[in-house]
């Protein structure tokens, strides 16, 4: 009865296969798919023009380093938005270049393995610009974009609080209505360079009856109004990136909620995927793997050959991965579990980099010249390195949202 | 319906409905499934991988994630690459790792109508075949094979390499198995008063589970899309690395959610985690792949500079 199952046999199906192809068919493996996306030929293009400009703007690059968080250059900011490389997938009315997501993911990706400083223009680009363009209204698009897009205008994110980290649902900073105007009152925690930025958008309580998912806002603050006081707080590395924001009966006008009042929650899931698919979620180490091959020359170690091969396997199925969820936004899908699932495996490989290269360092290479500027490269990220489990969602709470996709929860 | 997929689900209804428990013991016994052999050439499946298939030795190799997902206990991968190499699908013939003399670890050699013996030095087909029966740890038949006689034969292809890859695919499958059954069973096993299942503990082993076999579904996607491509060799090299190394990680807590039950003899678990634990050391474990890509792009470095280590990692494929 078998070969009833295929019939004309299958010598004669000689018909091709797209690149989308399951490796399985979908009733046999219960698990999260992601298919195989080859990216369209013209941004290889594009990929030569980033290089061409990382190799133009290396004076602005000093120190190397793939985590998105360091290196918050104004003018490097502005040079990028010069090249049309900022906001690329939004509408030309804003000023957005309308683009696909996979030249969007060029862009980064090239940043980001080349160490540039793109900490500034980060959050606005990867998350605030697409919130304001799906919710925001016709006003705050023309008020934001377009100096978001030319790397003038910068954004941090408000979410966290004292009280509240995974448990977002539980933030207390409120927004309460005054005449023509809200008037806000709480703290934030965790606000990566509001030190530095122009704008943060704050999840805040505008119905002080409301508890948890119900009655929160999002919520566009200027930084420099008064009441907000933004205080860095010092990394154990002895760095300042993240902040505490007080504010202090500050008051702005009513225009300045995103979207619906008491819309906030939906609003803040919505951003997940773009916060937690892309390329910054498995290359913030990847400057020592660099590092450490340039140190280990032409004929490393047995040691250091696998510890460079095994972390070339990690990276380029990371990146398939990555560029599988950039493939679903594409398609206008919100892939929640898929980037969660990206990330919690990016996340891990990133805090795993230093230590598999530290290893395979030989005897004498915390002293010999040859591996001073893999010293450099491995502190500065090992010192990172806690966060990168932390932030955008602890590897938890992502291990909780891909148990839920599994259907066990 | 693409190649692939027509591919993919035939193979998958002829291995569900016959490798079930009783033939998976029968075939560690030593007793070669016949019924399900004659049934896989009904199909044409010993054909897939032949040139003249007309099918893409991708999607040819496919089959075999669907054959390591049901721990069908024929030696598909060797038929296959066998056949290709020979142009013929007459009987059962096998490959092993060996010179003109022998080979070592041919899989169900003792059933075997030829075997191929492949080597640094180049390729063999063996006759006057004597055979010493041995398995692997998961108890598939791994036979010495001596040959009185033998005819050098030319592959245009990189034979190990080939066979390292189909252990990825067949990997792939294992490794979906695992967690299917693992999600089946914290489901339906119940302590302190519910499935083990709303244990957050549990959900949490789960979900490293899932995303382990993703990426390694993923990467034996690309290996597999990868094999007529420039950059074989690495792409097999990142499959059998990153595959081997879920390996460890969903055979381990795989074994860890069905407790004692998984254990068992009786339980249907090891026939998959000890045969991932068996094709990972086969045609070169994790770390002999990474040392050979690790080499190949520490060159590069050294020759091109630190952005040609990046350039090797953002392929467009």
């Amino acid at each position: 009865m078998w070969s009833n199952l295929i019939a004309p046999r299958l010598v004669f199906l000689s018909f091709s296969v797209t690149l989308a192809d399951p490796i399985f068919q979908e009733s046999q493996a219960p698990v999260l798919q992601f298919d195989a996306i080859e990216l369209p030929e013209d941004t290889e293009a594009l990929r030569e023009e980033v290089r061409k400009f990382i190799a133009a703007n290396e004076d602005l690059i000093g120190t190397p380093n793939s985590d998105f968080t360091t290196g918050h250059d104004s003018e490097f900011s502005a040079r990028l938005g010069e090249q049309g490389w900022i906001g690329m997938t939004w509408p030309k009315a804003y000023g957005g270049g309308e683009r696909s997501f996979f030249e969007r993911y060029v862009v980064t990706e090239e940043l980001l393995a080349a160490g540039a400083p793109v900490s500034a223009h980060w959050i606005a680009d990867r998350q605030s610009g697409p919130l304001l363009l799906r919710f925001g209204t016709e006003e705050q698009k023309n008020r934001y974009l377009p100096a978001i897009v030319r790397g003038r205008s910068f954004f941090s994110i408000g979410m966290s609080e004292p009280n509240s980290g995974s448990d977002l649902a539980s933030v207390r900073t409120t927004a309460v209505r005054d005449g023509d105007g809200w008037r806000i009152n709480g703290t934030k925690l965790w606000s990566t360079d509001a030190h530095r930025n122009h704008y943060i958008i704050a999840l805040v309580r505008t119905d002080p009856a409301s508890e948890r998912h119900a009655g929160l806002s999002q919520i566009i603050v200027d930084l420099k109004e008064d009441g907000a006081q933004v205080r860095p707080i010092r990394n154990m590395g002895g760095g300042e990136d993240f902040n505490e924001i007080l504010f202090d009966d500050v008051y702005v006008p009513l225009d300045r909620v995103v979207g619906e009042p008491g819309n906030g929650w939906q609003q803040v899931t919505s951003e997940l995927a773009y916060e937690r698919s892309g390329p910054e979620r498995f290359l913030s180490a990847f400057r020592v793997l660099v590092a450490f091959a340039q140190a280990a020359g032409a004929k490393p170690s047995p040691e250091a050959a696998a510890v460079i091969g095994r972390a070339a396997a990690h990276l380029t199925t990371l990146r398939r991965m990555s560029i599988s969820v950039a493939g679903m936004l594409e398609d206008g899908k919100s892939p929640e579990v898929e980037a969660a699932l990206v990330k919690a495996l990016g996340n891990d490989f990133e805090k795993l980099l230093p230590e598999m290269v530290r290893l395979a360092v030989p005897e004498g290479g915390d002293l010999d010249e040859g591996w001073a500027e893999f010293r450099a490269r491995y502190a500065d990220t090992l010192l990172l390195s806690p966060s990168f489990t932390l932030r955008g969602g602890t590897r938890e709470i992502l291990r909780g949202v891909i148990a839920r996709g599994l259907g066990l929860r | 319906m693409s190649t692939r997929t027509l591919l993919l689900d035939t193979a998958d209804r002829i291995f569900a409905d016959h490798c079930d428990k009783s033939l998976l013991d029968a075939a560690e016994r030593g007793e070669f499934p016949e019924d399900l052999f004659s049934l896989v050439r009904e199909n044409g499946f010993q054909q897939l991988a032949m040139v003249s298939s007309g099918v893409d030795l991708a999607d040819a190799l496919a089959v075999l994630t669907t054959a390591g997902h049901h721990a069908a206990p024929l030696p598909l991968a060797e038929m296959l690459l066998a056949n290709r190499w020979l142009d013929d699908d007459a009987g059962l013939t096998s490959v092993g790792l060996g010179d003109a003399s022998g080979a070592r670890a041919v899989p169900w050699g003792r059933r075997a109508d030829r075997v191929i013996a492949i080597g640094a030095e180049g390729a063999w087909l063996l006759e006057d075949l004597a055979v010493e029966a041995a398995v692997n740890l998961a108890g598939e038949p791994r036979d010495k094979i001596q040959a009185a006689k033998s005819q050098p034969l030319e592959l245009k292809e990189d034979g190990y390499l080939l066979l390292a890859l189909s252990r990825v695919a067949l990997m792939a499958g294992g490794l979906s198995r695992a967690l299917e059954l693992s999600l089946a069973y914290v489901n339906e096993r119940e302590q302190f008063g519910r499935p083990i299942a709303k244990f957050q503990a549990v959900q949490h082993h789960l979900a490293v589970m899932a995303a382990e076999t993703a990426a390694a579904l993923r990467a034996a996607d690309a290996a597999l899309a990868g094999i007529d491509g420039e950059r074989a060799e690495e792409e097999v090299a990142v499959g059998k690395s990153r595959v081997g190394e879920a390996v460890r990680t969903v055979a381990e807590l795989a074994q860890q959610v069905h407790g004692a039950m998984g254990y068992t003899h009786e339980h249907r678990l090891h026939h998959t985690t000890r045969r991932l634990w068996a094709w990972r050391d086969e045609f070169g474990t994790e770390p002999v792949w990474e040392r050979r890509l690790g080499e190949t792009l520490a060159a590069l470095v050294a020759a091109e500079g630190g952005t040609s280590l990046w350039s090797f990692i953002a392929t467009r494929a």
